[in-house]
């Protein structure tokens, strides 16, 4: 408790930490409002003839907002090795798988609180916008779910490379570049298997609400996905971390 | 008693560093550090191999066989003509009486007219004079040529026309009245044999429909067919048939027209004709753009370059050698300038073996996947349109890292620089995929993802209606406009590093 405690006074007393929560936010509910904007009556008709998911259309900021998130992450354990304070804390908590999960469990309280608030803005925004169909509650929460495991993949992939920069490039690599690869390899087959089993167009299935059997792949394994990456990276880094020097 | 200490000062002579050396000191900054020429190397691979990799994938989804025009463009040529043949000069004139859509909707760049044609087979040199109902009269030749004349609306007005033949000169002509003409433009039809076909004619394009979200974006197209009446129709010059005949100049026939459906022609008492048909004559802009194609590895090349331009600076103040270096060079701007120059200098010139090696090899990947000339020209290395996309795409990589370094000196913090800059530039284009089609055409015009548009090797006219799908490789912008918001973003970024930089502590 004590640690984790000293966990979050590390993170709430992080120079940037008030800017990226707000950047969450801001950003989140600014490009959610701006894409649920886009949808004007040519492109839908009537409210039956619209094939645009307006849930998920309203949750679009999480692409920006993963950012913040990563960076977030990757600098809770990034900045302990580039400012050599991680010497400190490993004397004060010895323990490194705990300081570990002390350290993820700080992260996903603030991250998570962070994007509660951006996902009720953007569907509160959305909402004045737009009529929302569907219940948003599964995109919802899953938003805010995939926001803190984007964060602890941040984290993770910092305590594996020790490096922020590093951690940084792996990890916009993993949730903008591959992304993008799905889209613009001509392969069916390579599109099909990254949307199936790459984190980032994975999870966010987890936001539609309409043509679900078209997904390829439904939503909660989707986020399962992301789940798997970023634990699996996080125990790697466990093992890793209690067997290094720091 | 006092004495006065005179300060110390150096007795070397108090030259001023020039900027040669600011230059060496910068790149011996680079280049010793080993990680970085890693990544270089990398950036280099990784952009040859998704490069392959994009353009392997790449099937030709081929609607059957491709028509080529007479300048090699891949063309759409299928209408419904009625035609008699005219051997030497001559001229034709009509009234077009009316043009509705047959099943309701009229398409824009519906097209009723008339048209002197080398021949019957699809694809072959022509010109025409032809009303449409959005775009006025116009004279089009060879597919890819189009010149407006007035604005007259042929579905509401009759509108009278005439096409002269005079060797190898065409001259198209419009009227009100069919007693005052006015001449819309005279063009010269090389290869024109002795004996033509020439005609009224009804096209139109297909009707577009589009579905986009995320994941996935469906174009169908409903063949749209067309009705146009023309009156007084007559034939001036040396014709060997007697009689009008008409004939189905077709092309690929289109996604969802009937299999089979064929145009009419039927003649009234009083010498109206009226034709039904569907098809177009305009260049074909569906086919992949085999240029874009060929550098998707670039996308890849961009994280890194992003990350090598802002580390330059940012780790400059994570270890504080920034200290040491303005002490130095207390001329900041000038420290500034340098760095600009050495990442720029390096990040092009690996830009450019990568994409100069990417090109050539998944151009022949591409041919080797189906897309062959004639339809698909066959491009070298030196070839205009290549030697841009090549030249560009280590122009936009290099622009990228100097963008990068420029926000890495405002920024100051690595994992801030390198999220923003990569965010700005490879965001757009994800959005641009799932959007609704107008704003995906606005994040492509504002955001630096509008430099992409350098890779672009297709031509999209104007006398085509075209959904420029940014997923098919389509950019809203012209090539070289598009990479200028690149260069205005970088230059903007740096002006302001560097008024920060001297206003600013270290």
């Amino acid at each position: 408790m004590r640690s984790l405690h000293a966990e979050l006074t590390k993170l709430r007393t992080l120079p940037s930490i008030w800017w990226l929560l707000a950047a969450t936010v801001v950003l989140m509910v600014a490009l959610g409002a701006a894409a649920v904007d886009s949808v004007t009556s040519q492109a839908c008709l009537s409210p039956a003839d619209c094939h645009e998911d307006t849930v998920k259309l309203s949750l679009t900021g999480v692409w920006l907002g993963q950012a913040a998130c990563l960076v977030l992450g990757v600098l809770s354990m990034g900045a302990e090795y580039s400012t050599g304070m991680i010497r400190t804390t490993l004397t004060a908590v010895p323990i490194r798988r705990r300081l570990l999960v002390s350290k993820a469990t700080a992260l996903s309280l603030l991250t998570g609180a962070a994007g509660v608030v951006a996902v009720l803005a953007s569907l509160w925004t959305a909402r004045l916008i737009l009529p929302l169909h569907g219940s948003t509650l599964r995109p919802a929460t899953g938003t805010v779910l995939c926001l803190i495991l984007v964060a602890l993949l941040g984290l993770s992939l910092a305590t594996l490379l020790r490096d922020t920069a590093a951690a940084i490039i792996c990890g916009l690599g993993l949730l903008y570049i591959v992304p993008l690869l799905a889209d613009i390899l001509h392969s069916p087959t390579w599109q099909h298997r990254l949307e199936r089993w790459a984190p980032m167009p994975a999870a966010l299935s987890i936001q539609a609400t309409r043509n679900l059997d078209h997904l390829p792949i439904a939503p909660w394994p989707g986020l399962g996905v992301l789940a798997a990456y970023a634990l699996g990276l996080l125990v790697a880094g466990s093992v890793l971390f209690g067997r290094r020097d720091a | 008693m006092t004495t006065t200490l005179t300060p110390y000062r150096s007795r070397l002579h108090p030259a001023r560093a020039g900027f040669a050396r600011l230059l060496r000191a910068e790149w011996a900054k680079f280049w010793t550090v080993r990680a970085w020429l890693l990544v270089l190397a990398v950036a280099a691979a990784v952009t040859v191999v998704i490069s392959q990799l994009g353009a392997s994938g790449s099937i030709d989804t081929g609607a059957g066989e491709l028509i080529a025009g007479p300048d090699g463009t891949v063309v759409r040529d299928a209408f419904r003509f009625t035609h008699r043949p005219l051997t030497g000069d001559g001229s034709i004139t009509v009234r077009v009486t009316g043009l509705k859509g047959v099943r309701g909707g009229l398409e824009s760049w519906a097209k009723a007219g008339i048209i002197v044609k080398k021949d019957l087979r699809p694809g072959s040199p022509y010109a025409a004079v032809l009303g449409t109902p959005d775009h006025g009269v116009r004279m089009q030749w060879n597919f890819t040529q189009d010149t407006a004349g007035s604005t007259a609306d042929v579905a509401s007005a009759p509108r009278w026309l005439r096409l002269t033949r005079k060797g190898d000169l065409l001259t198209g002509y419009e009227s009100a009245d069919g007693r005052t003409w006015t001449k819309i433009k005279e063009v010269r039809l090389d290869g024109l044999p002795r004996t033509v076909e020439v005609g009224p004619f009804v096209a139109t394009p297909d009707h577009q429909k589009l579905h986009r979200s995320f994941g996935g974006t469906s174009e169908t197209s409903g063949g749209g067919e067309v009705t146009g009446t023309f009156g007084h129709l007559s034939l001036r010059g040396t014709s060997a048939a007697a009689r009008w005949t008409s004939t189905d100049v077709s092309g690929p026939i289109p996604a969802g027209v009937r299999e089979g459906a064929t145009g009419r022609t039927a003649v009234s008492a009083s010498g109206s004709y009226t034709l039904t048909g569907h098809g177009d004559i305009a260049p074909d802009e569906t086919v992949g753009d085999t240029v874009q194609m060929s550098f998707q590895g670039v996308f890849v090349g961009v994280l890194f370059m992003v990350a090598l331009g802002a580390l330059f600076v940012t780790s400059e103040y994570k270890r504080g050698l920034i200290r040491t270096t303005f002490t130095a060079t207390p001329g900041r701007v000038r420290v500034l300038a340098a760095k600009t120059l050495v990442i720029a200098t390096v990040t092009f010139v690996v830009g450019l073996i990568a994409t100069a090696v990417a090109f050539p090899l998944a151009q022949s990947r591409l041919r080797a996947n189906g897309y062959k000339p004639p339809a698909f020209p066959d491009y070298s290395l030196l070839d205009a349109t290549a030697l841009r996309a090549v030249v560009g795409s280590a122009v936009l990589l290099s622009l990228v890292a100097v963008l990068a370094l420029a926000v890495g000196a405002l920024v100051r913090s690595s994992a801030g620089t390198i999220a923003t800059v990569l965010v700005l530039v490879i965001l757009p284009q994800i959005l641009a995929f799932a959007l609704p089609l107008p704003t995906a055409h606005w994040l492509l015009r504002l955001t630096p993802a509008a430099a992409y548009a350098i890779q672009q090797g297709l031509t999209y006219y104007p006398q085509v209606e075209h959904n420029c799908l940014p997923e098919s490789g389509c950019y809203p912008m012209a090539p070289w406009n598009g990479l200028l918001v690149l260069v205005a973003y970088a230059a903007v970024a740096l002006l302001l590093a560097g008024w920060r930089l001297r206003r600013r502590d270290v």
